[in-house]
């Protein structure tokens, strides 16, 4: 588990610099992005439907290639090496608004597959930390069933297992709780909040504003591609100084 | 069938991941579901086909009747069977069977193998890839079977040395292999991107995300469209008569020629053609229900 970054145990995890993304219909999604991601911060992401969020946390695992700009995690920077690449989503883990579980797969098996494809782990050795794993997400029990036999909640934490089974030093989250009935986000974000406590750096898009200001140690509003205010979580919320940003929790608060 | 097929093919929208709770009894009645339509499915495919059989063989009757043609059952079974001294002996029809059968087993075997390759390289990031795919579907489906066979068994055949046999194979495989290959990329596709990008976010490459992940999600929407694709394999196999290859259809001609026996032999040719796509459909069925035991329990 030493990771390149090890050298600068003190300095930012992600550092990202600059970065821009416009697709190819000519819809630009990332404008002129900066931000560093202290170690064990959690930082959350808002902003209206269509303003990046989901792209930028895509930049920072290399689903998304940015058009220019600079990302480093952990010391090692996201760029056209497809080692660096693959060393940086071995540390990051990712849990999508649709969870994307493998629906052929049962619940161990998701979460067994890439400790035994990407860190080459004896299929016994994975079984051990995958029961681990989902002791800590509480279905420990459900090993052996297929998502769909599981509700949604579940279903989510059974993703958030999966994403930590490389121990990824940081997690990020788009709108993990958004395709949720109500009554089961509490059990999604209870999860999120005990790792947030373990100090895992997280990088957090949610609608979510109650758990954003709670859980969140800094705050970024974006609006259009730019981030538009940075802020402790807090101030963010309860002092927004932008327009923009006051307008908007206006409207979801 | 079409039904039937439509049935068996919407039925699997429940495998795709949705959350679906079923209680305690929902697994026996699930069950049930599942395995009484395929064979009442077949029963009634069956029972329908036996009776437009008869009906158009009352009519054959009483035409050929009519035409005077003087109808000569018995003296059709030897050449399916004969029984001499050193017990059955299969008659020139099963051997016809038998070469058919081997054709199409090996042509169905290099022909999913190009299918798979093809739709790799036209899903693959590689521009050369994508163009050699396409220009192998595009000349494959534009051209008849038929000029295939024949451009391959006259022109290609004596230039690198293939016999009749392979020639066959070879032109079989090509023909089925492109189509086959489209539904194998369609049913790739068809899938959520969400699956390669949780695959890619695990930090799993391209080949693994494929071979866990992707492929065997796709088999299961892929297989009843090939199953289909295998049957026209089976059907097509009777032009490789055209280049002297003693199959099923062979046979019935040069029998037909020495005997007259036309009618006969042709509802027994055409009856043996049944036989073989009806079991490789059952024998389908039967492996995706094992199939489909997994995402269910
Ligand atoms: N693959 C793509 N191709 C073209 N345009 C895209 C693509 N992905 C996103 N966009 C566009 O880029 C912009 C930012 O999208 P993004 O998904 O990052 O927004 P978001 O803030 O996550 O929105 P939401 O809250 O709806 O998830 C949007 O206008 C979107 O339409
Ligand atoms: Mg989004």
């Amino acid at each position: 588990m030493t990771g390149n970054g090890s050298v600068t145990p003190d300095g930012p995890i992600i550092t990202v610099e600059s970065l821009s993304k416009t697709f190819a219909n000519g819809v630009k999604a990332l404008d002129q992005v900066s931000i560093d991601v202290a170690r064990s911060e959690v930082l959350v992401v808002v902003g209206p439907s269509g303003s990046g969020k989901s792209t930028f946390l895509r930049c920072l695992n290399g689903l998304e290639t940015a058009d220019s700009g600079t990302v480093v995690v952990d010391g090692i920077p996201l760029d056209d090496n497809p080692q660096n690449r693959l060393e940086i989503r071995k540390e990051v883990g990712m849990v999508f608004q649709q969870f994307n579980l493998f629906p052929h797969m049962t619940v161990g098996a998701n979460i067994d597959l890439a400790q035994m494809r990407v860190r080459k782990s004896a299929p016994r050795e994975a079984r051990g930390v995958t029961i681990e794993l989902l002791r800590k997400v509480g279905l420990e029990d459900r090993v052996e069933s297929y998502p769909s036999r599981l509700s949604g909640g579940q279903q989510q934490r059974v993703a958030i297992a999966r994403a930590l089974a490389l121990r990824p030093k940081v997690m990020l989250f788009d709108e993990a709780t958004s395709a949720l009935d109500p009554e089961m986000i509490g059990e999604v974000l209870d999860v999120m909040r005990d790792l947030a406590a373990e100090g895992m750096t997280m990088v957090v898009v949610t609608h979510e504003m109650g758990f954003a200001r709670e859980v969140g140690d800094r705050a970024v509003f974006i609006d259009e591609g730019r981030f538009v205010e940075v802020a402790p979580a807090a101030e963010l919320f309860d002092s927004p100084r932008e327009e923009r940003t006051i307008a908007f929790l206006s409207k979801v608060l | 069938m079409i039904l039937a097929a439509i049935r068996r093919w919407t039925g699997r929208t429940m495998l795709t991941g949705r959350t679906e709770r079923v209680g305690r009894t929902g697994r026996t009645e699930k069950a049930r579901r599942r395995y009484k339509p395929i064979a009442a499915d077949i029963v009634v495919d069956i029972v329908a086909f036996a009776g437009l059989v008869t009906a158009l063989a009352l009519l054959l009757a009483h035409n050929t009747a009519a035409l005077g043609y003087r109808w000569q059952w018995h003296r059709v079974p030897r050449y399916l069977l004969t029984f001499g001294d050193e017990g059955f002996q299969a008659g020139p029809l099963l051997i016809g069977v038998g070469v058919t059968l081997r054709i199409v087993a090996v042509s169905l075997l290099l022909s999913l193998t190009i299918a798979l390759a093809t739709a790799l390289l036209r899903l693959s990031s590689s521009a050369v890839g994508q163009w050699i795919a396409g220009v192998y579907l595009e000349c494959i489906r534009n051209t008849p079977l038929l000029v295939q066979l024949f451009f391959i068994y006259f022109v290609i055949a004596p230039l690198v040395g293939w016999d009749g046999w392979t020639s066959a194979v070879i032109s079989l495989s090509l023909f089925e292999g492109a189509y086959a290959s489209e539904i194998i990329r369609g049913g790739i596709v068809s899938l959520p991107y969400g699956q390669w990008e949780a695959c890619y976010s695990l930090g799993l490459g391209r080949r693994d995300a494929l071979r866990f992940v992707i492929l065997p999600q796709a088999v299961r929407r892929i297989l009843p469209p090939l199953v289909g694709q295998g049957i026209s394999l089976v059907k097509d196999s009777a032009l490789v008569s055209t280049i002297a290859i003693y199959d099923l259809t062979m046979r019935g001609q040069v029998i037909v020629a020495q005997t007259f026996l036309a009618f006969e032999i042709w509802f027994v040719v055409a009856g043996l053609y049944l036989v073989m796509t009806v079991s490789l459909s059952a024998f389908v069925g039967l492996l995706r229900r094992r199939l489909a035991v997994n995402y269910d329990r």
